[in-house]
């Protein structure tokens, strides 16, 4: 099914409509699109969520400078410029979150928009004669994290997904998982006619493969594609129906299940990846990659590695760089990339730096590269929601820092010792096993009393890198 | 989540299980106590010199004759009040009592103004010793050793009732996850710079007040008079607002110190470059030599004041909110047009 090339037209107009819309608007206002990448899990909603709620209360932000200074004036949530879009829902997850009885959100199931426009005062005089008050609008887009790992398969053919994604099914953890779906495979010959049962149950068995990785306990992150895992408006569109197969020794010809499977993958890519990718992420100003470290050490060497492959080929597909005003204007280049370790409120704040620094080693090849290219990049340790405070207890004559919160599923509030995270992942790998323990925890209790805003670990100075320069 | 064991044989030397505690054991909150006690975990505080602002060599030869000096003349005027005593004793009772009354509210009185002295000057030597220590909490960027600092700090305003907001704010604001270097920017970000704002403007108002005075002054005797009264004064209120008051000695002191010390850092700049912009506008230039005194005096006082900010700040600045005479420069070079 080949797109219509008069559909991609129509598109394309609509599109440069938008887009006239959207620059002047950004002429007028300061507007500041933020791309909140993270893999599923990764802690976006609750980022999103907390750093909404606390630009709208301003009282747990104090290194951001413009709150510093006296200069925020207030901030509130705004109609998205995309109408297309869903709104993201930000009452019911702050009502949730602070609930009596907190719950954390949802996997998130579809993509949502949320706009806060923020009023200060400028900090250089010569700005504040000229325009005296100003507004900047803070565009934030959340999505089901699968999705992100769909961007690695644009630049990809079918041919070379299929044999990675086949050698990587037969090693372990996830030879075990994917036995029934290669099985079936085995049988079938791909140079054998296109039958649409045959590829409707080999894509089903690939789903169900899918989905156990992702069910297992293991955290692997690489999953593709994935709308299978997470199919959002696409359930059971025939766009989903195929998977990878071995490579026919001879050149497939027409109407194989090998060619029919190409096409399906490669119209995944443009109606699917591609539209994706350019509806969110193609005009971003500036980009948070959240990377859930402890859950992945949780997990142990492999989780770790899956999740280093899975963020560094997904980083590829964005554009960085130093932007002109030019760009700046059309939003063409990222060019200031914060890499941050989430849910740091798991380990006791002495231990942050150490997770900084291990954050640090892991993406020290996407860093560079991308600093390379002219973006500026930092690295840091933070919690959206702080859920435990540091406390010191005594162990055998020992004080260890450890946290106390309330775990996930307990009433009670715990002392946990999570053990010393290492500084370095490759410490992991040498003393074959640094035992770690990192439980998960329940949202604080009222967390936004007092009107405060949510109390969170840094935040402030991830807002500061990301938009502080302007909002200076 | 549960940890996994991969390597069931492997134990680190000193390693300790990850493990739950009894929540109701000895459990320490951490950011009220641990200035109880080192940190078992962090790094040692990294042995960082700075380099005193202000050398001080061992002038024993110099402390060694005004202190000789000192108990003689007080032996000596010991040895007239008791005799002088006596003999008021041998004339009348009355009067006896009446001069070892006094003798003794000299004494008294005379204790009492040096146990100030003192006082204020071990204030400022605390003050000293707290810009020390965040030096060495900025630089070795460890964990959980700025507590102790920032309380030292915010009982250095416990008693002031015009920085309560300020205290208050810092105390909502600072929480357990912060760093070393945080707890130093956040008490930089949340007290200080509320008190630099104040003091520039004190400064501001002294240079002109000297600037303007001494245009004014008939004398040249009585400007160097002016200039001295004010920046005494100057000194002593830019370090009250800092929490120092310091007392006269502490003043003098610090006025010395300052004069020794004006070339610090920002608020160095060649005084001949001064003079030149204070005379060289076109403006200046026109005018009487008179107003082109006030003008540089005033800007001396700018630098005493600055410089008395420098000294008297529990936190040194760092590049980016160092006070800069700038304005100052601008405001004193308007002084001319209102004077005329
Ligand atoms: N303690 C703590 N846990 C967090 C924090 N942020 C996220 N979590 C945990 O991580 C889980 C996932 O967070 P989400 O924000 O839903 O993750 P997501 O990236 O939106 O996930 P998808 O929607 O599946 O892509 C939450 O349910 C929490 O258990 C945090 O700041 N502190
Ligand atoms: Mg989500």
């Amino acid at each position: 099914m080949p797109p219509s090339p008069f559909r991609d037209l129509t598109n394309l107009g609509g599109r440069a409509f938008d887009r006239v819309g959207e620059l002047t608007d950004r002429m007028l206002d300061g507007n500041l699109r933020i791309g909140v990448t993270g893999l599923r899990r990764s802690g976006k909603t609750v980022f999103t969520t907390a750093l909404i709620d606390n630009l709208l209360h301003a009282d747990r932000l104090p290194f951001l400078d413009v709150v510093a200074t006296g200069r925020f004036i207030a901030a509130r949530m705004e109609p998205q410029p995309d109408q297309a879009v869903p709104r993201f829902d930000y009452e019911t997850q702050i009502a949730r979150l602070t609930a009596p009885d907190p719950a954390w959100p949802n996997n998130t199931k579809v993509t949502s928009q949320a706009r806060v426009a923020i009023r200060y005062m400028p900090g250089s005089l010569l700005k504040r004669r000229l325009r005296g008050v100003t507004r900047l609008n803070l565009d934030i887009i959340d999505y089901p994290g699968e999705w992100l790992l769909d961007l690695p398969l644009l630049d990809r053919t079918y041919a070379e997904w299929s044999r990675e994604t086949l050698a990587l099914s037969r090693r372990a953890p996830r030879d075990a998982l994917a036995a029934e779906w290669l099985a079936y495979l085995s049988n079938r010959d791909p140079s054998g006619p296109a039958e649409e049962a045959v590829a409707r149950r080999a894509a089903e068995l690939y789903t169900n493969y899918l989905l156990a990785c992702r069910a297992s306990d293991q955290l692997l992150s690489l999953i593709q594609p994935g709308r299978f895992v997470e199919p959002g408006e696409l359930i059971g569109a025939p766009v989903l129906a195929f998977c990878p197969l071995p490579e026919p020794a001879a050149r497939a010809g027409r109407h194989t299940l090998w060619s029919m499977m190409e096409e399906r993958f490669e119209a995944y890519k443009t109606n699917v990846v591609r539209r994706f990718f350019a509806e969110h992420f193609a005009r971003l100003d500036r980009q948070i990659v959240l990377v859930d470290v402890l859950g992945a050490l949780n997990a142990g060497p492999a989780a770790l590695a899956d999740m280093q492959t899975s963020l560094s080929a997904t980083l590829e597909s964005f554009h960085h760089g130093r932007s002109s005003w030019l760009d700046r204007l059309l939003g063409g280049r990222i060019d200031r990339v914060l890499f941050a370790a989430t849910k740091a409120d798991h380990i006791p704040s002495n231990q942050h730096g150490n997770l900084r620094r291990l954050l640090d080693g892991l993406v020290a090849e996407r860093r560079n590269a991308i600093r390379f290219e002219g973006a500026a990049v930092e690295t840091m340790a933070l919690a959206a929601l702080k859920c435990t405070e540091t406390v010191m207890a005594e162990h055998q004559g020992r004080q260890l820092s450890c946290v106390r919160g309330i775990p996930l599923g307990r009433t009670e509030p715990t002392v946990l010792y999570p053990g010393e995270i290492p500084d370095d992942h490759r410490l992991l790998d040498r003393d074959g096993i640094r035992k770690l323990n990192f439980l998960d925890f329940r949202p604080p209790t009222l967390a936004g009393r007092h009107g405060r805003g949510l109390p969170n670990i840094r935040l402030d100075q991830a807002l500061e890198f990301l938009v502080g320069d302007f909002l200076s | 989540m549960t940890g996994r064991t991969r390597d069931p044989d492997y134990v680190a030397p000193d390693y300790i299980q990850p493990m739950e505690l009894d929540p109701s054991g000895n459990v320490v909150v951490v950011p009220d106590e641990r200035s109880t006690g080192p940190h078992p975990s962090g790094e040692p505080a990294g042995e960082v010199e700075t380099p005193d602002p202000v050398p001080a060599p061992r002038r024993w030869a110099v402390r060694l004759l005004v202190g000789s000096a000192a108990v003689l003349v007080a032996l000596a005027v010991g040895y007239d009040t008791v005799d002088l005593v006596r003999r008021a004793f041998d004339t009348s009772m009355v009067l006896g009592i009446g001069a070892a009354a006094l003798a003794a509210g000299t004494v008294v009185g005379a204790f009492g103004v040096v146990a100030g002295e003192l006082r204020s000057l071990r204030r400022l030597r605390q003050i000293d010793g707290l810009r020390q220590d965040a030096e060495h909490l900025r630089a070795a960027g460890t964990h959980g050793e700025a507590e102790r600092y920032a309380g030292a700090v915010a009982s250095l305003y416990r008693d002031r009732s015009d920085l309560a907001p300020q205290l208050t704010s810092l105390k909502d604001h600072l929480s357990d996850a912060h760093d070393d270097r945080e707890v130093v920017r956040m008490v930089d970000l949340q007290l200080l710079q509320d008190i630099d704002r104040r003091a520039y403007q004190l400064v501001l108002r002294a240079s002109r007040d000297t600037a303007i005075a001494t245009a004014l002054s008939p004398a040249a005797l009585l400007d160097v008079a002016i200039v001295l009264w004010r920046n005494l004064k100057l000194v002593r209120e830019v370090a009250s607002l800092y929490g120092a008051r310091p007392g006269y000695v502490g003043g003098l002191k610090l006025l010395r110190r300052m004069l020794g010390n004006i070339a610090i850092a920002g608020v160095a700049e060649s005084g001949n470059h001064l003079v030149a912009e204070a005379l060289g506008s076109t403006l200046a230039a026109s005018l009487s030599a008179r107003v082109g005194q006030g003008v540089i005096n005033g800007l001396l006082t700018a630098r005493v004041g600055l410089t008395a900010m420098h000294l008297c700040r529990p936190l040194a600045y760092d590049e980016t909110n160092r006070p800069s005479l700038k304005r100052i420069r601008r405001e004193l070079l308007s002084v001319p047009k209102q004077v005329l």
